[in-house]
C-alpha cells in the first residue's frame, strides 16, 4: 500500500517537462531508441568533424543558467557545445542557435514534454557526426556531470 | 530455555532495529535519485530487486518450512544489486549492455506497463513469500500435536 501511494505521488509530481514516458528520459546509455543517427546541420553553427559534440534544447528563460553551469562545468575542452534556444537568446562563448519554430528540435528527435511546448534537454554527436544520446532533462543545468559521464561513453 | 519478558522484548527490539536500518538504507537510496524523473528508476529497481529476494525466499521457506531469517535484508541486498550499475552511473560510467546482469537493470524499465507492472509483480512475489510461510506453519502444526 505505501509503495502504491508513493508511486502515485511520484507520478502527480511530475514536471510539465518531463518526459511522458519516464523510461525514455535519461536511460544512461547510448544508442537508445533508434540511435545512432546522422545529426542534422545546426544553422548558423557547424559541427566540426572530429570532435564530438554537446547540442543543449533549452527555453529562452533557462539560458543563462545554463550557460553558466556549463561555463564552470569545463564540459567545452570535452566538446562543443551548442545552445538551442526556443526563442532568442544568447550564451556567450558556446554557439547560440535560434529555432522558435522546433524544427531542429524535432530534426534531432527531441521528445515532446509532457505539459507540451518546446522540450528541455540535450542531444550528444560523437566525432562522426551522429547523434548517439538524447533525452530530456528539464534539470540539464544541474547536472552537467552526467553529461560528462555520458560524454565519456561516446568516442 | 523459556524466553522472558526480557529476552522478547530484546528480540522484539532487535526486529525493530533490523526494520529501522532496512527503511532508513531505502529512504537514502531514494533520495540519492535526483529528480522526479530518477525517482521512477528507483521504483523500477526496488520492484524488481524486492521481487527477485521475495521468490527466492518463497524458495527458502518451502524448503525450510519456516520463515526466512531477516526477512528485510533479503529485499533491501536485492535492490542494492538491481542499482548497483545506477551506483557506477554516479562513479561516472555510462550504462553498457553487460549491466542487463544487474537483475536486467537497462531492460527492466521498458516492460509495458512500466512501473505499474513491477508493483503487480511485486505484490504477487509479497503474495507468494506469505503463502510459503503460512504452508509451513500449518505444516509445523499438523506435525506437533
Amino acid at each position: 500500500m505505501i509503495f502504491g501511494a508513493l508511486l502515485v505521488i511520484a507520478r502527480v509530481t511530475e514536471s510539465g517537462l518531463d518526459d511522458p514516458d519516464p523510461a525514455r528520459q535519461r536511460p544512461g546509455f547510448i544508442d537508445a531508441g533508434g540511435l545512432p543517427q546522422p545529426a542534422p546541420p545546426l544553422t548558423g553553427a557547424a559541427l566540426p568533424p572530429g570532435r564530438r559534440a554537446v547540442v543543449f534544447f533549452v527555453r529562452p528563460e533557462g539560458v543563462a543558467g545554463l550557460c553558466e553551469a556549463s561555463s564552470d562545468a569545463d564540459l567545452s575542452s570535452r566538446a562543443d557545445l551548442v545552445v538551442v534556444v526556443s526563442g532568442a537568446g544568447n550564451c556567450g562563448s558556446a554557439s547560440t542557435v535560434n529555432d522558435p519554430t522546433g524544427r531542429l528540435a524535432a530534426a534531432y528527435g527531441l521528445r515532446q514534454p509532457k505539459a507540451g511546448g518546446p522540450p528541455v534537454g540535450y542531444a550528444i554527436v560523437d566525432s562522426r557526426g551522429r547523434i548517439r544520446y538524447r533525452t530530456l532533462d528539464p534539470a540539464v543545468a544541474d547536472e552537467l556531470g552526467e553529461v560528462a559521464t555520458i560524454l565519456r561513453a561516446v568516442p | 530455555m523459556i524466553p522472558g519478558p526480557i529476552t522478547r522484548a530484546s528480540s522484539s527490539l532487535r526486529i525493530c532495529l533490523w526494520c529501522a536500518a532496512a527503511a532508513i538504507l531505502e529512504l537514502a537510496l531514494y533520495l540519492s535519485y535526483r529528480g522526479h524523473d530518477a525517482r521512477f528508476h528507483w521504483f523500477t529497481h526496488l520492484f524488481v530487486g524486492t521481487s527477485v529476494a521475495l521468490l527466492a525466499m518463497a524458495l527458502v521457506a518451502v524448503r525450510t518450512g519456516r520463515p526466512v531469517p531477516y526477512p528485510l535484508v533479503w529485499p533491501v541486498a536485492a535492490h542494492l544489486v538491481a542499482m548497483t550499475p545506477d551506483l557506477l552511473f554516479a562513479a561516472g560510467h555510462a550504462h553498457q549492455r553487460w549491466m542487463e546482469l544487474f537483475l536486467g537493470h537497462i531492460s527492466a524499465h521498458f516492460v509495458p506497463g512500466r512501473n505499474l507492472t513491477w508493483y503487480a509483480v511485486f505484490l504477487l512475489s509479497l503474495a507468494a513469500y506469505l503463502l510459503a510461510v503460512d504452508r509451513g506453519r500449518a505444516h509445523r502444526g499438523a506435525a506437533d500435536p
